[in-house]
């Protein structure tokens, strides 16, 4: 009975506001998912700061010092109209960053009711699976790429042909959780209580299902800026003058036997801002699911 | 009680069939009893019997593979006949339950207060500090040291116990004038199970609340209730006043069920009696006693025709074609 006891009381831990500060706090042991968390932090710093970081205006040409190697004065070097390096990529972090957590929060905005409605409604279910199946069955980068080439380049039509493209994902996993929670005692005494379906959504199965959204988010993140790289180096993103690490990527591809610096800074960027979001969201995962905590 | 008489609670012929993969299942058959204000009735009966299903039903809780049937009155209103909102106005309010699970049937991520609060917020219009203060005064009631600390606390800081008294204190957060308490104390320890009674008892004196306590146990029968309702394959096989059932089991599987009861006393010779068999599972109503192929005394009539609740020799009704006579020695 009391081991019974114990598996109860800390599943249901893993769950609580409470103890999701101590969830990340279990993460933060965790000695790769804390520095994936350093690296998003500083990253998502350098991006909202690029203003005030950056040592160039990102537009700033001069053909005098084009194509330089990283050097003090510029520290990634300079592209072939002798724009910074340095401060482009703080100014493309920017780009990516945004697109990776707007469509994120629009993929969220829209996938979640859906999937609430999904698992809750039997009826609505087949039409929004069937939907969300449709959609499943595009690769989510041709699904993204084909958004943005029908809705035209530019950074607002990178972030919805991204966010859409990760809906179904999202419906996946509220409707999962939907039907799970849907069978949980604390809902059945709640209806026994009078409350109405929009009570029983609200307050009992959607608090629920926040750790799972909370998963998925943040493997949907990095993603999102992986899929804004692809959109800009395929020329669907961001239009030039303005930097996004996919689109500097896409511009270096000629140049890379003249200034092989050019490919290497932005992809370094791309590379440790999605490792780092990856790692943190593997620590999270662990820390957040039940089953997980007492290995 | 007797017929006529003011009740709140009016059962009449509830009929209960599931459609399951495997054909009809026949839950409650033709199910009978009435319940008067402030009044304790126990239905009792093993795993199956459908007294549960019986409960759910009072409500319109049942899943919709289930087809319902019969009048069920509560304070003069025909329940099965009411649309859903009119259903879930009288949810929690009027008629509110207790189930047998406290260890899941609290909300994980919504405070002790939280919970009580949106009972009261639904149902009594009450706003924020209100609702709160109410709440504090509630988990006084069901005999909970410190309320107000209690009320920011989670589900899992609290033992199954305190649960099921905060499960309690949501249920007769708006004084329901019926409260169905499904195998309250079933999954809690013996000591436990007596202060949750006491509970029970304190509230009905406080609030005036009716109980529909739904047990297998018949020591906590013996202990709160005043009148049992027996069912036995989704019928009601015996009803009673509980000192008279325990006295004078006029039907052999109340018989049964009172002998099954560990006893020193009584079983100082030699284990517990069981009634052979199992429980059957019915597709329909069959023209014979339900009870017939485990009962000692069955004959012909018993599985050829079905019995009426008629009152039988100790004065009480019961479904039987050969009630007992002979009371239990004491």
């Amino acid at each position: 009975m009391t081991v019974l006891e114990l598996t109860t009381a800390d599943t249901a831990a893993a769950a609580v506001p409470g103890s999701r500060r101590r969830a990340l706090r279990r993460v933060l042991r965790n000695p790769l998912a804390a520095v994936g968390l350093v690296v998003v932090v500083v990253a998502v710093l350098a991006a909202l700061l690029a203003d005030l970081v950056a040592p160039f205006p990102y537009d700033r040409t001069n053909f005098g010092a084009a194509l330089q190697p990283p050097s003090p004065a510029h520290w990634f070097g300079t592209d072939e109209l002798g724009r910074d390096q340095f401060s482009r990529v703080l100014f493309g972090l920017r780009a990516s960053v945004g697109v990776g957590v707007l469509s994120v929060a629009l993929s969220l905005a829209v996938g979640v009711p859906l999937g609430l409605l999904s698992g809750f409604y039997g009826w609505l279910d087949p039409v929004i699976s069937r939907l969300t199946d449709t959609l499943l069955a595009f690769p989510f980068l041709v699904l993204a790429v084909g958004l943005a080439a029908i809705l035209g380049p530019s950074l607002a039509t990178a972030t919805i042909a991204i966010g859409v493209a990760q809906i179904p994902a999202i419906i996946r996993v509220t409707r999962g959780e939907t039907l799970r929670l849907r069978g949980m005692d604390y809902v059945a005494a709640a209806v026994a209580g009078g409350a109405g379906d929009g009570v029983l959504l609200r307050r009992h199965i959607l608090p629920n299902a926040v750790n799972a959204l909370i998963v998925q988010a943040t493997v949907n993140v990095p993603a999102a800026i992986l899929g804004e790289a692809v959109l800009s180096f395929l020329g669907l993103g961001l239009r030039p003058p303005n930097p996004s690490l996919g689109g500097m990527l896409s511009s270096a591809e000629s140049l890379f036997r003249d200034g092989p610096w050019l490919v290497v800074f932005p992809g370094v960027a791309i590379v440790l801002l999605t490792l780092a979001l990856n790692l943190f969201g593997d620590g999270l995962r662990d820390a957040l699911d039940p089953r997980e905590v007492r290995r | 009680m007797k017929p006529g008489s003011d009740r709140l609670l009016d059962v009449e012929e509830l009929t209960v069939r599931f459609g399951t993969e495997d054909g009809a299942v026949l839950a409650v058959d033709a199910a009978s009893f009435a319940l008067g204000p402030g009044e304790v009735l126990a239905l009792v009966g093993e795993s199956g019997c459908g007294k549960s299903v019986t409960a759910l039903a009072l409500t319109g809780l049942l899943p919709r593979s289930a087809a319902v049937s019969g009048r069920i009155t509560f304070a003069g209103r025909n329940l099965p006949g009411l649309a859903e909102r009119e259903l879930r106005r009288i949810r929690g309010r009027d008629i509110a339950y207790v189930f047998q699970e406290p260890m899941t049937s609290l909300n994980p991520v919504l405070t002790v207060g939280r919970q009580i609060g949106e009972v009261l917020r639904r149902h009594q219009g009450m706003g924020g500090s209100a609702a709160r203060r109410r709440a504090a005064e509630l988990l006084e009631l069901v005999g909970i040291p410190l309320p107000h600390r209690r009320l920011g606390e989670y589900p899992h800081q609290l033992s199954g116990g305190m649960r099921q008294r905060v499960m309690i204190a949501m249920a007769v957060a708006c004084r329901p004038r019926l409260l169905v308490a499904d195998e309250p104390t079933t999954a809690l320890d013996v000591t436990v199970q007596a202060g949750i009674l006491d509970v029970l008892r304190t509230l009905r004196a406080e609030i005036g609340t009716a109980v529909l306590l739904i047990t297998h146990d018949l020591g906590v029968v013996a202990d709160i209730a005043e009148r049992v309702v027996v069912m036995y394959a989704g019928r009601t096989i015996e009803e009673a006043h509980a000192e008279a059932l325990f006295a004078r089991p006029s039907h052999p599987y109340t018989r049964g069920l009172l002998d099954a009861v560990p006893n020193p006393a009584r079983h100082a010779d030699g284990g517990l009696r069981e009634i052979p068999g199992r429980v059957p599972v019915l597709a329909t109503s069959p023209d014979a006693c339900t009870f017939a192929d485990r009962c000692g005394h069955a004959d012909g009539v018993c599985r050829t025709r079905r019995p009426a609740f008629a009152r039988g020799p100790a004065g009480h009704l019961v479904r039987c074609w050969h009630p007992l006579a002979v009371p239990v020695p004491p």
